[in-house]
């Protein structure tokens, strides 16, 4: 549907169609209304009344490498129907969009992530579909989600989303369409790994489970973003390992949807005490580890009261260290100091 | 001399041990201190309500502003994407504007001015003003002042630059376009040395300013500002726009984009155009409305909810 631009002369809607049939193939498919024509400019913005950033721009370049380049943009934005709009309401991401889900050949819709979401330990309601206290804290689409963008494969590649140009001329062999070649192997190829690196999957957890107050407001014990990063896979997710394991690879169930997590005293929870052996001992990670491989304290805190154990441990390292380090550079300091005054003396000279 | 550079070496070496002795410190006992006083703090301090009260109170400078400002890394395997975090914001950014360092209109107003004007138009304006200086819409030189000479500066350093247009993104340019006038017979650019001087001795001084003297300096500062400001259609028109873009830089290509039926057509939409509030002091309400040049049609009505959460309103 094209956006009604010009609801007067039918001049101006006969320039803008000109106009449309001038944009880039891929360009054009999402932006039937030229929405572009305002919102690639990067000053499009202002500050509300709460003080606020609303920013309106469009990064063309980098929409046109995310997963939702295909979706035209009254398909999020549907309420927006001519030009100048009115203040877009809020998206939906259950909405049912434009795209046309290939197996079902239905509309496409985020749908089932709700069904998912209201059962999960992320839920704003509880058991009975009471309302959760502090229910306001629990995440919504956008806390977690921004537009994915594609990673595929091949990360030796470093200046391109890792296209494959033998990949591709397989693909050319029976597909002509360009943008479709492109489109259909950065779908397939993202899908194939983590969408996100561990290091940008433990950030956007840490929004919430690192935030002091909103983590003692849910009575929960420790900050799970900065403790896993603390240890030996967080440290490694530092250092942008990919095959390194993040908060979803423990905390969601094999084969289930992110969205689908569950607390860790619910039976269907991969960390359930019941459940947590298969986590460590997956073929994919430590396959012969034992079942009490998974029970050491995976979110080590430096507290003493929370983890005694860590505490004395790492106090003992950290005096250890500081005890024989700190007086070296003492002595070092010293002996400087004793070159660069060589004759100098406390004592009164006789 | 050698002895010199000895000691030198010697001076060298002792910072080098102390900056170590620093770090080691920071991440050896550092720690245990640390702690120890959040454990304390944690175990004197507060419940769940209070924290909750506690986060809903908290608009210091430092948590509202300086805290708030965030930036974030996606780690994409070919690229590293960096740009500002906007909470709840769904597209992503990919560039860096960067505040305007050099006008004295933003050091108060700052780099997104125009929240008083109509809906429609807000964010349109702020727009603008990412590469247009205020002056070149909010003065309008006239008689011997007016010389129809506009160029850019950076935004970084103020200076006059070469059209930073080219190939560029539409509106991506770190520059600003600003308009001369005649000042005792020569060319100067509207916003002088003396100006920016003047802007910033007031700010300086405005706490041990007298009432009378707080007004004269806004009158002073604000009297180079035209109570008709530079509307849309005096650029977006084919006929003899206010700024010469061919000589600003802008293709043909580009010209011809700015001065579009696309563009004008969508300008016509627009009903009113009011001047900011502040210029205005004591009057609740928008006044003086600037009709446009060309009949249109009339806006439709929006009622105003303000309530929404943030960036989901992304309105143009």
């Amino acid at each position: 549907m094209l956006l009604n631009l010009f609801p007067g002369p039918r001049w101006s809607f006969r320039a803008l169609l000109v106009a449309l049939c001038l944009l880039p193939g891929w360009l054009s498919a999402a932006d039937m209304g030229n929405c572009l024509l305002c919102h690639k400019y990067p000053g499009l913005s202002r500050i509300d009344q709460s003080g606020n950033m609303k920013l309106m721009f469009v990064n063309e370049e980098i929409f046109n490498k995310s997963v939702h380049s295909k979706v035209k943009c009254e398909g999020c934005h549907a309420d927006i129907t001519k030009i100048p709009h009115e203040p877009a309401k809020p998206v939906d991401c259950l909405a049912v969009c434009h795209i046309i889900e290939p197996t079902s050949e239905q509309k496409f819709s985020h749908k089932s992530v709700k069904t998912f979401m209201d059962e999960s330990v992320h839920s704003k309601v509880d058991k009975e579909g009471k309302l959760k206290k502090y229910n306001e804290d629990m995440p919504t689409c956008k806390d977690c989600h921004d537009n994915p963008l594609f990673r595929p494969l091949a990360f030796v590649k470093k200046v391109r989303p890792g296209i494959a140009d033998d990949a591709m001329g397989r693909c050319r062999v029976c597909h002509e369409k360009e943008d479709f070649i492109f489109r259909f192997y950065n779908h397939i190829t993202t899908r194939l790994h983590k969408s996100r690196s561990p290091l940008n999957v433990a950030e956007a957890c840490g929004k919430c489970h690192d935030d002091k107050e909103m983590v003692k407001r849910h009575g929960l014990t420790i900050m799970a973003g900065s403790s896993y990063q603390e240890t030996f896979h967080g440290k490694a997710a530092n250092l942008l390992d990919e095959s390194i394991p993040d908060c979803l690879d423990c905390h969601v169930v094999k084969g289930k949807s992110v969205h689908q997590m569950y607390g860790n005293d619910d039976p269907r929870s991969s960390t359930h005490p019941n459940n947590r052996g298969a986590i460590c001992n997956s073929v994919d990670c430590h396959p012969n580890a034992s079942v009490q491989f998974a029970n050491y304290q995976v979110h080590p805190v430096f507290d003493k009261e929370k983890s005694p154990f860590v505490y004395w441990f790492t106090s003992f390292f950290y005096v250890l260290t500081g005890g024989t380090l700190l007086p070296l550079m003492a002595i070092l300091f010293l002996d400087l100091l004793r070159r660069l005054f060589p004759n100098a003396s406390f004592k009164r000279r006789k | 001399m050698k002895k010199l550079l000895t000691k030198l070496y010697i001076l060298a070496f002792m910072a080098l041990v102390v900056y170590f002795g620093v770090i080691i410190w920071n991440l050896t006992f550092a720690h245990i201190i640390h702690e120890y006083h959040e454990r304390n703090a944690a175990n004197t301090e507060h419940t769940e309500e209070s924290l909750a009260q506690k986060k809903k109170d908290d608009k210091s400078f430092e948590q509202v502003i300086l805290k708030s400002e965030k930036r974030t890394k996606h780690y994409l395997g070919y690229r590293v994407l960096e740009q500002q975090y906007i909470k709840g914001h769904f597209h992503h950014i990919g560039y860096d504007v960067g505040p305007d360092r050099h006008s004295y209109c933003s050091s108060c107003h700052g780099d997104m001015p125009h929240d008083s004007v109509t809906k429609d138009l807000r964010a349109f304006l702020n727009m603008h003003a990412f590469f247009i200086g205020c002056q070149t819409c909010h003065a309008r030189p006239e008689g011997e002042m007016a010389t129809g000479v506009y160029q850019w500066y950076s935004r970084e350093t103020g200076e006059i630059i070469p059209s930073p247009v080219n190939d560029a993104p539409p509106g991506t340019y770190k520059a600003k376009i600003i308009p001369f006038i005649m000042e005792n017979g020569s060319l100067v650019r509207i916003d002088t040395q003396a100006k920016i001087d003047f802007v910033e001795q007031y700010r300086l001084n405005e706490k041990e300013l007298t009432e009378g003297q707080k007004s004269k300096s806004k009158s002073i500062i604000h009297n180079v500002v035209s109570k008709k400001p530079v509307i849309c259609e005096e650029c977006h028109s084919s006929e003899n726009p206010l700024l010469p873009l061919a000589d600003l830089g802008y293709p043909k290509r580009r010209v011809d984009s700015i001065t579009s039926t696309e563009v004008v057509g969508m300008i016509k939409n627009y009903t009113k155009f009011y001047m900011p509030k502040m210029l205005n002091p004591g009057v609740s309400h928008p006044v003086d409305p600037v009709e446009p040049l060309l009949p249109v049609e009339p806006a439709p009505s929006v009622p105003e909810d303000e309530n929404l959460p943030p960036v989901d309103r992304a309105e143009g």
